[in-house]
This record gives structure tokens, sequence and C-alpha cells, in this order.
């Protein structure tokens, strides 16, 4: 495209948002609001997220081992458990390698396990299972729960399985969400622009009949679409960027132990995703109303 | 420069708007088409603009079928066909300059080529010392003036004006008639459809008519009485 063209749309979209006024701001109002939502929602999402993969981080199965099995029968299920596919780790912790580790724990009250050393230790050797895919702990953890020598397991199912189908149910409804609203605002641009089709329907026509051609006539539109999205976009990264910074600090002084992701990594995002969404919903929109309004 | 064969135009199967054209119009010639309204004459014109296609036949116009074109090649056509309305389809927000101007870029030209040639059309029209105004400044002769700049500002090879004096009196309508006159001295080929008798009369130029889509008489120097 000619520098000279360029400039042409530009100026031409700029001078019919201007003429459209009310139905300029309007339009990138509701985009605006579209993206804020939008935005809020993935701001939301992702510190869920970074909360939720703490937790999947240290999901893990703890199987305890029959202590009547023999030696044969433990070494069978070691076999069976470094072949399955879906485990990532397994780790055998012995019964003195777990002591040890709860003397630790217990810190300045370790006297109270003396004497439960050697062989009046009370606990079990053991397995720590990890699965490639969190998720798929509850199937897992089943499936193992036949193997031989398995005295029982543990994995929270309680904490895990309420969890994992919270955070599934999170991203649906994010995603059903975030349709509607991008449906709503190409829904609105497209309106914006047919006015603009409309109220430029002379003009149009005078430009067909003199020999411009049909992208000729067609840029200005495209253009003013994409200006109102890009607004709309750039209004909402302004407003996430400002409160997500109060929303840190207020969370950094009030709730100590969840920690947010730091305000520019989020406004990067928001502006990788924010601002090409805008520009695509702008032109989207224009592209429908310039496809059917205008019969060039 | 412009060969009209067997052309017809039908809208559905009750109205035959045109029948069995055929017209040949040389190079620099002035052409009034005349008829009643409804005769077929801007159906006509719209299809030299390829605005609507013919039911059958062809027009063939510097040498090609234009009712073959692309539809992309369409607006290549126009910009070597000027066209003046009854209506004048000027756009009222703009300047006499910038509606002169707006044909020019549109087809993107330079803005060197669109200060040089704007002037140039708006001094052939007349209009120089107006061109600040706004069209509703302006009284219809000199609005009409300024549509007749903007469609000969590309210098087209043809002017199409489709009853250029339809809303303007008698005094005024002459006036135009004279300007397009110039124009065709210059070189254009310039065809007219209209019912201004005392125009067609005054000129004595190649006449021809239309009635209920036939042409029925093709006369230079003609008169429009003939067609009655």
């Amino acid at each position: 495209m000619h520098i000279r063209s360029l400039l042409y749309f530009l100026g031409e979209a700029l001078k019919s948002i201007v003429r459209n006024g009310w139905m300029s701001i309007a339009s990138t109002g509701v985009v605006a609001i579209t993206l804020l939502i939008l935005g809020s929602f993935m701001v939301l999402s992702v510190n869920v997220n970074l909360v939720t993969q703490d937790i999947k981080e240290q999901v893990q199965i703890a199987l305890y081992i029959d202590e009547s099995a023999d030696e044969e029968t433990r070494a069978e299920l070691e076999r069976m458990l470094i072949r399955h596919p879906q485990l990532e780790q397994v780790r055998f912790v012995s019964k003195e390698d777990a002591l040890t580790r709860l003397k630790q724990q217990l810190g300045d009250r370790a006297y109270l396990l003396e004497g439960y050393e050697d062989l009046d230790n009370p606990l079990r050797d053991s397995y720590e299972l990890r699965t490639i895919i969190p998720e798929d702990i509850s199937d897992v953890a089943r499936e193992v729960s036949n193997y031989p020598g398995v005295g029982y397991l543990d994995y929270g199912s309680q904490v895990v399985d309420p969890l994992f189908q919270f955070t599934g149910l999170l991203r649906w409804i994010g995603l059903v969400f975030m349709a509607g609203l991008a449906v709503t605002a190409i829904f609105l641009i497209a309106h914006t622009i047919r006015l603009t089709v409309y109220i430029r329907r002379k003009e149009i026509m005078i430009m067909k009949y003199v020999g411009a051609t049909d992208w000729f006539i067609r840029w200005p539109f495209i253009f003013e679409g994409l200006i109102l999205g890009l607004s709309g976009a750039v209004i909402p990264i302004i407003i996430l960027f400002y409160s997500y910074q109060v929303a840190d600090v207020w969370m950094q002084s009030n709730i100590v132990f969840i920690a947010l992701i730091p305000p520019h990594e989020i406004i990067n995002e928001m502006v990788k995703i924010l601002i090409p969404l805008g520009i695509a919903l702008g032109v989207l929109g224009s592209f429908i109303s310039v496809r059917r309004f205008l019969k060039v | 420069m412009i060969e009209i064969n067997h052309l017809y135009k039908e809208y559905g199967k009750d109205v035959q708007a045109l029948n069995d054209i055929n017209l040949v119009i040389d190079r620099g010639e002035f052409v009034f088409i005349v008829g009643t309204s409804g005769a077929g004459k801007s159906t006509l014109l719209r299809m030299m603009i390829r605005e609507s296609l013919p039911t059958k036949g062809s027009i063939k116009i510097f040498g090609r079928d234009i009712t073959r074109l692309k539809n992309r090649e369409v607006p290549y056509l126009r910009r070597n066909i000027g066209v003046v309305f009854q209506d004048f389809r000027l756009l009222n927000d703009r300047n006499v300059y910038e509606n002169v101007a707006f044909t020019l870029r549109v087809i993107g030209s330079p803005t060197k080529e669109i200060r040089k040639r704007v002037p140039h059309a708006l001094e052939l029209v007349r209009l120089k010392d107006k061109a600040y105004k706004k069209p509703d400044q302006l009284s219809g002769g000199e609005q009409q003036r300024v549509c007749v700049a903007r469609a000969l500002v590309n210098r087209p090879a043809v002017l199409l004006a489709d009853e250029p004096t339809g809303n303007l009196d008698p005094g005024t309508s002459m006036e135009i008639m004279n300007l397009l006159h110039d124009i065709n001295i210059r070189g254009a080929t310039v065809i007219v459809a209209t019912h201004a008798k005392e125009v067609v009369d005054h000129f004595q130029k190649r006449v021809v008519v239309l009635e209920d889509g036939r042409l029925i008489s093709d006369q230079e120097r003609g008169v429009y009485f003939n067609a009655h």
C-alpha cells in the first residue's frame, strides 16, 4: 500500500470517528469494557493458576507397603511402579528415612520420637509417587492400589479431587464468558461501521462513479474498526495496570502467603494479548459490515 | 470509440427497458440521447459505465467489450468516463475545491497532480473564485458546474451527462450545455441524455431518439421535434 493512500485512509477513518462522535465513544467503550472484564478474568485466572500450580506440584501419592509382604513381592511392586507410564517419579522412602524426616519436621520437639528408632519404628516403608500430569493422580492411585504388596494409599483425595474439578470448571466458564464478550464487541463495532457506511453512502457512490477501486473504498472502514478496537484495548490495559498494582500492594501487606505475579509481567502479557485482540475485534467487526452493507 | 451491438435489457419478464439497441459513437462526437422518461436513456448510460449489465448484447468502449469486464477492472473503465448527474451529487460537507479534488484523491493521484489539475478544472467551469465555498452556498447552475468539473478533472475521454439540466431553469440549462459543448470542442466525446427540447434544438447536434426501449431515430444535426 502506498504511503499516500495509507495516510488518506487513516485520515478518513479518524474524520469518520470524530463525525460519528458518540457512536464511536460508545463502541470503543464497549470494547474497553469487554476487554476489561476479559483482562480482569485473565489476571485472576493466571493468579489462580499460579496458586493451583503450586498445589499441583505438591500433589503426590504416598504408597505404604504392606508389612507382611516378602522380598519378592516388594521387588515386583517396585518393578511395576517404575514401568508405569503415567508416573514421573517413584521414590522409595524407608521407614528410617521417614522417621528422620518426621524428626526434622518436629524440630525442637524431636525428642518425642526418641526410643522409636530401630525395631520400634512405628512408621512404614513407602513410595512417594508423582504423576506426569497432576490431574491423573486419582486414576493412577486407583490402579496402583491393586498392585501386590500395597498396604494402603494416601493422596489427599478430599483436597485434590475438588480442586481439580474447580480449576477445570473455572477454565470452562472463562472460555464461554470470553467468547460471549468477544461476540458482543464484534457486533457493536460492526454496528458502528454500518452506521459509518450509511452516513457516507453518498460519498461511496461518488467514489464508485469516479473509479475508486473496491479496496480503496473499503480500507477507511477497516481502519476505523481497527482504531476503535485498538483504543478499546488501550483503556483496559491502563486501568488493569493501575488497579493491579494497588491489588498487589494490598495482597503483600494483608495476605502474605500468596504471592501474586509481578505487575510488569502481567502488563506485558496483557499488552501481548489485549492489543491484538482489540485490533482483531475491530477489524473483524468492520469486515462484517463492509461485506454486508458496502455494496461495492 | 463506443460500439453498442444488439443490446437488450429486461427487468423481469415483462419490462423491456432496452430492445435491440445498435449505436456507434466516434471519438470527439457530441450526441444527445432524447426521449420521454422511461424511454431507456438512463438505462443505456448506466450500462456504459457498467453500473448494470445488459441481458444480451455487447458494449465496446475503447475497443473492449465492457460487459465482459471483471468486477475489479470496472474502476479503471470508469476513470476514463466522467459522469454528470441531474441531482449533482456533491458532498455538502466539503468545499468546491475538495469536491473536485475528491475524484483524484480516490484514484490515488499524487498531491502535486491534484494541486495542478483542480484549479485548471475549476477555471474551465469558471468557478475559480468560488473554490472555497460549500455547495449549499452556490446556485443550482454553479453546483452543476462543480459536478462537471469533478467529472472532467481526470481528463476522461468520454463524458456522460444524465439529464444535466433537469433541475435547472432554461437560462442556466443553456449555460451548462454551452459548457459541455466547450468540453467537447476540447476533444472529449460527450453524450447527453435529456428531454430539454430547446437545448437540443439549439445545438443542432446528433440526436438519438429512444422510445419504449427502442432506438427509433438517429440523425446528424437533429432536432428534438423529430422524436414525435
